[in-house]
């Protein structure tokens, strides 16, 4: 029970960090932050996943995979702004 | 399988955390700083999940510590973003 809850908070906090990065997107057309915004929407499902799935589903595994792709998102993004300042 | 992937996400959370702090130094944007902030709780968090599921025997369930340093994370980007970035 605890243990969902937490779940749903840290979903709930990812969504709100999304909605931020989602408004500096739109304000500044960086591309940086709608990837940004992209990750935190995919670590809060996971987090939402994480709260409805039993420790014991095989299903489990998926959620890390989910996870990584989340971080990888975040690289990707900083390596693109990293590319954009070089070429400028 | 599922081993690499642990270690993937402790690997890619921390390469993401370094290279937010590095950017941080460089430009000086609190934005930056909070948002690397926020990716050194998720490095704990997932070198935690690796060490929990690959390493330490199933009797030891680090579950909560996992889930407290990512709601830790998340709430150190979410005070940076309400109070000081924008």
């Amino acid at each position: 029970m605890l243990r969902s809850m937490l779940n749903g908070a840290v979903a709930m906090g990812w969504l709100a960090c999304a909605l931020f990065f989602l408004r500096f997107w739109k304000q500044s057309h960086e591309r940086l932050f709608g990837f940004f915004a992209l990750s935190f929407v995919v670590q809060a499902l996971n987090s939402a996943a994480s709260g409805l799935i039993d420790a014991q589903d095989e299903r489990r595994n998926y959620i890390y995979v989910a996870r990584l792709v989340a971080f990888l998102i975040i690289l990707y993004a900083i390596w693109d702004k990293n590319r954009g300042n070089r070429r400028r | 399988m599922a081993e690499a992937v642990y270690i993937l996400c402790a690997m890619t959370s921390v390469a993401c955390a370094v290279l937010l702090l590095r950017a941080w130094k460089r430009t000086e944007s609190r934005l930056l700083l909070w948002s690397g902030l926020c990716f050194v709780g998720l490095a704990v968090s997932n070198v935690l999940l690796f060490v929990d599921l690959a390493l330490l025997p199933p009797s030891i369930d680090l579950y909560m510590p996992r889930l407290l340093s990512t709601l830790a994370a998340v709430s150190v980007l979410l005070y940076g973003l309400i109070w000081d970035a924008t």
